[in-house]
C-alpha cells in the first residue's frame, strides 16, 4: 500500500513549483497556469485526508469537488480579466500593470 | 515496493515534470501542453487514492474546458508575438521561496504523526458522494451553481468592454 | 415643600421655550417670562405655609424632594430641593424681586433690539437662582452658583456692542471665576472626607466629629472664597462696579437682589460648618466683610455715575451682612439680605427711571429731577433713608441687628468701625440724592425731557417701596406671629438658637445719630454748588486720588496681570508652540509622514511583487509554526 506522506510530498511539491510559476512568469496566462497546478496540490491534499484519515466524513472529497467547480468559474473570469488587461494596456504581462501604486 | 507504489512513483513523476515543464518552458504553447500533461496525471493520483469520479470530473473540467480556455486566452492575447521574457525579474528570489516553502512543507508532513490509519486507502463510493453532496452538502453545492453563475457573467461583463470602445 | 422644585422648574421650561421659539411667540415672549416668574411666586406661598406649618414640630431641620442623579456601584450622588427657614427667606426675595424687575423691564427694555433675549436671560437667571437656593447638595448648589455667574455674564454684557460692557462682562466673569475655583475646591474637600454632596449629611458627618479640625478650617475658607467672588468681597470686589455697564434692572436683580447676596446665603447655609471650624474661619469673613464695608463707603463718596454709587452701597451691604455672619449672627445676615433686596432693588429701579427719562447717568449732570419726577424720587428717597437706616424703615431695622452682632464681638473696634461706616453711608448716599434731585439742574436739556415712568414701571417701585416701608418691622415678635411665623425674625432664622429681638437704646440712639449726622454733613458739604465738597477735595487731594482711583486695586491687578499673568502665559505660549505644537503635534505628524514618503516606494505597484510577500510572509509563519511546534 501506498503511504499516506507519498501523497502529501507529491501535494508538496506540486504546489511549490506552482508558486515558483506565480512567482517567476510574468505573463498573465502562465501565472494562471501555475495557479491551476497550486489547486491540484490543494485538491490532492483534501481527497488524500479524505480517504486516509476520515472516510466517515469524506469532507476532503467534497471539497475537491467545489475546488473544481470554483477553478472552473476562476479560469472564466481570470481570462475575461486577461483580456481587458490585453486591450487596455496591449500587454498580458502583469508586472506592467502597476498604476495602482503611489 | 509493491506494484500500486510503483504506478504511484511513475504518475507522481510524470505529474512533476509536467509542472516543471508549465513553470520552466521558454515556449509559452510547450507550458500550455505540460499542463495538460501534468492535470491528466493528476487525475491518475485521483484514481489511485480510489476517487475515480473526481479523476472523471478532473479530465473533463480541467483537460478539457480549462486548458481550452486557456489556449483562448493565449490566442487572443497574442502572446507569441510578445516576446519579452517569460520571466520576470525576481526569478532567482521565486526559485529560493518556492525551495524554502518546499523543505517547510515537506518537513511540516514527515515531522506530523497523523492520527488515525496512514497505510490504508478507504474506498468512497460515488453513491456517498451523491448522498452527501445533496443533504450534507445541499447548500453549499447550491451557492457553488450561484458562483458559477455570477462569474460567467462577470466574465461576459469584463470581456464585453464598456459601450463604444 | 414637596413642590418647591417647581419654583425653579417653572422659569427653566419657559426660558427652553423662549430660547427655541421666543422669536415666533408674540412680543417676544416677555409674557411668558413674566407668567413663569409669577408662577413661581405664587408656589411661594404654599411652600412658605407648608414650612411654617412644621418649623413648629421637634427637630426639624427643614425637607424637601431628591431623586437619584447618578448612581456608581458604591456611592450615588442624590439632587434634590430643600426648604428651610434660610432657604425661605432667599426664596421669597428672589422671586418676588424676580417678578418685579421683570415687570419693570418690559418698560425699561422696550423697543431694544435683543428684548427677547433680554427675557430669556431673565428666565434663565430666575431658574438657576432658585436652583442655587433650593439646592439640598453641594453639587447642585454648585451648578446653579456658575449658572448665574454665567447669566450675569451675558447680562453685564447685553449691550455687547459697547466695548466697556463687553469688558466688564469678561472681567466680572473671570473675577468670580477666581473664587469659584476655591468654592469648588471647598466642595471637593467636604465631600472627599464625607463621601456625600448632600448637604444635611455633611454637617451630621461634621457634627459627629469627621472632619479634621485644621481641616475643616480649610475646607470652609475655600467655600468662602467662592462667597467672597460671587459677593464682591475685598479683594475680589473690583468687579461689582463695572457690571454696572448692564442694564439697570439687571443691576437691580442680580447685582443687588439676589445674585450677589448668594455668598451670604451660601455662608449662612454651610454656617453650622464655619461654627464647627476653627474660630478663625469666622475671623476671616469678618475681617473680610469689615474691609469691604470701609472700602467701598468710602470709595463711594467720591463716584460719580449714579449707579456706580449705588453698586458701592451694594458692595458696603454685603460687607455688612458678612460682618453679621463673621460675629455669628445668621439672623442679622438674613434680615438685612432680606430687607436689602427690598431697597436695593427699589434704589436701582428707581435709578433706572431716572436713567431712563435723562439718558444721563453721571450726577454731575443730573440735579433737580425732584420737581419734575416727584414719584421717583419718593421712592429713591425711601431706598435712600432706608439704605442709610433711618427709623423706622427696614434697613435701620436690619443695620440694628447687625451693630448688635458687631457689639457683641470680640472687639469694639469692629463696632466703632461699623457705626463709622454707618455714617459714611450715609454721606455719600445724601450726596447721591441730592446731586440727583435737589437744586438746579446741571444738564438742562437732560432736565427738560425728563418725567416719572410710566405705570407699568412704577408699580414695580411702588410695592418695592412699601416692602421697603415696613419689611423692617418683621424683626418684632408681634407683627411675625401675626403673620404665623413663630415670632420676630430671630425666632425663624437663627444659627443655634432662636434669638430674641434685641433693642438696646444705645445702639438705636448711637446708630440714629451717626446717620443723621451724615445726612446733615451730606446736605451741608453737597449743597447748590457743592463747593464746600471741592474746597475738601483740593484739601486732602491725596485722598480723593486715592478714593478715586478706587484704593488703586485695578492697577495692582492690572500690573499683576500684565507682569505676572502674561509672563507666565507668554512662557506657557511659548512652550506650547515651541514644544507641544512643533515638536508633539507637528513633529510626529511630520514624522509620519516622512516615513510614510519613506515607505512609500515599497509599494512597487508590480503584482510579482506583492504574490512574493505573501508567499515569503506564509513560509515565516510556517517556520515560525514548526518551530513552536517542536
Amino acid at each position: 500500500m501506498i503511504p499516506i506522506n507519498d501523497f502529501l510530498v507529491l501535494s508538496a511539491i506540486l504546489f511549490s513549483l506552482g508558486m515558483y510559476g506565480v512567482l517567476a512568469r510574468r505573463s498573465a496566462v502562465l501565472i494562471l497556469m501555475s495557479v491551476e497546478l497550486m489547486l491540484q496540490a490543494v485538491s490532492i491534499n483534501f481527497i488524500t485526508f479524505a480517504v486516509y484519515l476520515s472516510p466517515e466524513q469524506f469532507t476532503g472529497v467534497i471539497f475537491a469537488l467545489f475546488v473544481i467547480t470554483v477553478a472552473a468559474a476562476e479560469v472564466g473570469l481570470a481570462l475575461a480579466i486577461i483580456l481587458r488587461l490585453y486591450r487596455n494596456k496591449q500587454t498580458a504581462n502583469v508586472d506592467e500593470a502597476d498604476i495602482m501604486k503611489w | 515496493m509493491t506494484y500500486e507504489e510503483g504506478i504511484f512513483y511513475l504518475v507522481a513523476a510524470i505529474t512533476v515534470i509536467g509542472a516543471l515543464g508549465v513553470v520552466l518552458a521558454r515556449n509559452i504553447v510547450h507550458s500550455a501542453l505540460f499542463l495538460i500533461l501534468s492535470l491528466l496525471a493528476v487525475a491518475g493520483i485521483f484514481i489511485l487514492l480510489a476517487a475515480e469520479f473526481l479523476a472523471i470530473v478532473q479530465v473533463l473540467i480541467y483537460g478539457g474546458a480549462v486548458t481550452i480556455l486557456i489556449l483562448f486566452a493565449m490566442m487572443l492575447t497574442r502572446v507569441r508575438e510578445t516576446p519579452a521574457a517569460v520571466d520576470g525579474p525576481q526569478r532567482p528570489v521565486a526559485a529560493l521561496a518556492a525551495a524554502a516553502f518546499m523543505a517547510t512543507s515537506i518537513l511540516a508532513v514527515v515531522s506530523t504523526e497523523w492520527p488515525g490509519n496512514t497505510e490504508k486507502i478507504n474506498v468512497i463510493s460515488l453513491d456517498q458522494i451523491g448522498r452527501a453532496l445533496f443533504t450534507t452538502w445541499a447548500v453549499p453545492f447550491e451557492i457553488a451553481s450561484l458562483v458559477l453563475i455570477v462569474a460567467l457573467v462577470g466574465a461576459i461583463v469584463l470581456a464585453r468592454g464598456e459601450e463604444g470602445e | 415643600m414637596q413642590d418647591a422644585w417647581l419654583m425653579p422648574a417653572i422659569p427653566g421650561a419657559a426660558f427652553v421655550i423662549l430660547l427655541l421659539f421666543g422669536k415666533y411667540l408674540p412680543r417676544k415672549g416677555d409674557w411668558l417670562s413674566i407668567a413663569a416668574m409669577a408662577a413661581s411666586f405664587v408656589i411661594f406661598f404654599p411652600v412658605l405655609a407648608d414650612l411654617l406649618d412644621k418649623v413648629d414640630t421637634e427637630g426639624f431641620t427643614g425637607g424637601g424632594k431628591s431623586w437619584e442623579w447618578i448612581s456608581f456601584d458604591t456611592f450615588t450622588i442624590r439632587l434634590g430641593f430643600f426648604t428651610d427657614q434660610i432657604t425661605i427667606v432667599m426664596l421669597g426675595v428672589v422671586s418676588f424681586v424676580a417678578l418685579m424687575v421683570q415687570v419693570y423691564s418690559v418698560g425699561y427694555m422696550k423697543g431694544d433690539s435683543r428684548y427677547g433675549w433680554y427675557f430669556t436671560c431673565m428666565s434663565l437667571f430666575a431658574a438657576s437662582m432658585l436652583t442655587l437656593v433650593l439646592a439640598d447638595n453641594l453639587l447642585l448648589l454648585y451648578a446653579g452658583w456658575e449658572a448665574v455667574g454665567f447669566c450675569s455674564f451675558l447680562l453685564i454684557g447685553f449691550w455687547w456692542e459697547k466695548r466697556s460692557a463687553a469688558e466688564a462682562a469678561k472681567k466680572a466673569f473671570i473675577t468670580t471665576r477666581i473664587g469659584d475655583v476655591g468654592f469648588l475646591i471647598g466642595i471637593i474637600m467636604l465631600w472627599k472626607q464625607a463621601g456625600t454632596f448632600d448637604i444635611s449629611d455633611i454637617f451630621q458627618f461634621a457634627a459627629a466629629g469627621g472632619y479634621d479640625s485644621t481641616y475643616l478650617t480649610a475646607a470652609v475658607l475655600f467655600l468662602f472664597a467662592g462667597a467672597v467672588g460671587k459677593s464682591g468681597q475685598f479683594p475680589l470686589h473690583v468687579w461689582l462696579p463695572d457690571a454696572m455697564e448692564g442694564p439697570t434692572p439687571v443691576s437691580a436683580l442680580i447685582h443687588a437682589a439676589t445674585m450677589v447676596v448668594a455668598g451670604v446665603y451660601m455662608v449662612a447655609r454651610m454656617f453650622p460648618l464655619f461654627q464647627l471650624a476653627d474660630p478663625v474661619a469666622l475671623d476671616v469673613v469678618l475681617g473680610l466683610g469689615l474691609t469691604t464695608v470701609v472700602l467701598s463707603a468710602t470709595m463711594g463718596l467720591v463716584a460719580t455715575d449714579i449707579k456706580r454709587v449705588i453698586a458701592y452701597s451694594t458692595l458696603n451691604s454685603l460687607g455688612l451682612m458678612f460682618v453679621a455672619l463673621g460675629a455669628g449672627s445668621t439672623t442679622g445676615a438674613m434680615f438685612y439680605l432680606f430687607v436689602h433686596g427690598f431697597f436695593k432693588a427699589l434704589l436701582f429701579l428707581a435709578s433706572g427711571s431716572v436713567i431712563h427719562a435723562t439718558d444721563r447717568q453721571d450726577i454731575n449732570d443730573l440735579g433737580g429731577l425732584a420737581a419734575k419726577m416727584p414719584l421717583t424720587a419718593a421712592v429713591f428717597g425711601i431706598g435712600t433713608l432706608s439704605m442709610i437706616g433711618i427709623v423706622p424703615l427696614s434697613g435701620f431695622w436690619a443695620k440694628d441687628e447687625i451693630l448688635h452682632s458687631a457689639r457683641d464681638a470680640e472687639s469694639a473696634i469692629i463696632y466703632v468701625i461699623v457705626l463709622a461706616s454707618v455714617a459714611v453711608t450715609a454721606l455719600y448716599m445724601t450726596r447721591l440724592y441730592v446731586r440727583t434731585f435737589f437744586f438746579q439742574p446741571r444738564d438742562r436739556q437732560a432736565r427738560e425731557h425728563a418725567h416719572d415712568a410710566p405705570l407699568l414701571m412704577s408699580a414695580p417701585l411702588l410695592l418695592l417701596a412699601a416692602l421697603t416701608l415696613v419689611s423692617g418691622f418683621l424683626v418684632f415678635d408681634g407683627v411675625g406671629e401675626a403673620l404665623g411665623f413663630p415670632g420676630g425674625i430671630g425666632k425663624f432664622v437663627f444659627a443655634e438658637e432662636a434669638e430674641a429681638f434685641k433693642f438696646s437704646w444705645e445702639v438705636a440712639l448711637a446708630s440714629t445719630a451717626v446717620a443723621l449726622g451724615g445726612l446733615l454733613a451730606g446736605f451741608a458739604i453737597w449743597q447748590e454748588d457743592a463747593q464746600p465738597a471741592k474746597r475738601l477735595g483740593e484739601r486732602f487731594r491725596p485722598v480723593y486720588e486715592l478714593l478715586f482711583h478706587r484704593y488703586y486695586v485695578d492697577e495692582v491687578y492690572q500690573w499683576a496681570i500684565n507682569h505676572i499673568v502674561l509672563f507666565a502665559g507668554s512662557v506657557l505660549a511659548w512652550f506650547d508652540r515651541n514644544i507641544v505644537n512643533d515638536t508633539g503635534v507637528d513633529g510626529s505628524a511630520g514624522l509620519t509622514y516622512l516615513s510614510g514618503f519613506q515607505m512609500k516606494f515599497l509599494e512597487t505597484g508590480k503584482l510579482p511583487n506583492y504574490a512574493l510577500a505573501i508567499s515569503l510572509g506564509v513560509i515565516v509563519i510556517a517556520i515560525l509554526f514548526l518551530v513552536l511546534k517542536a
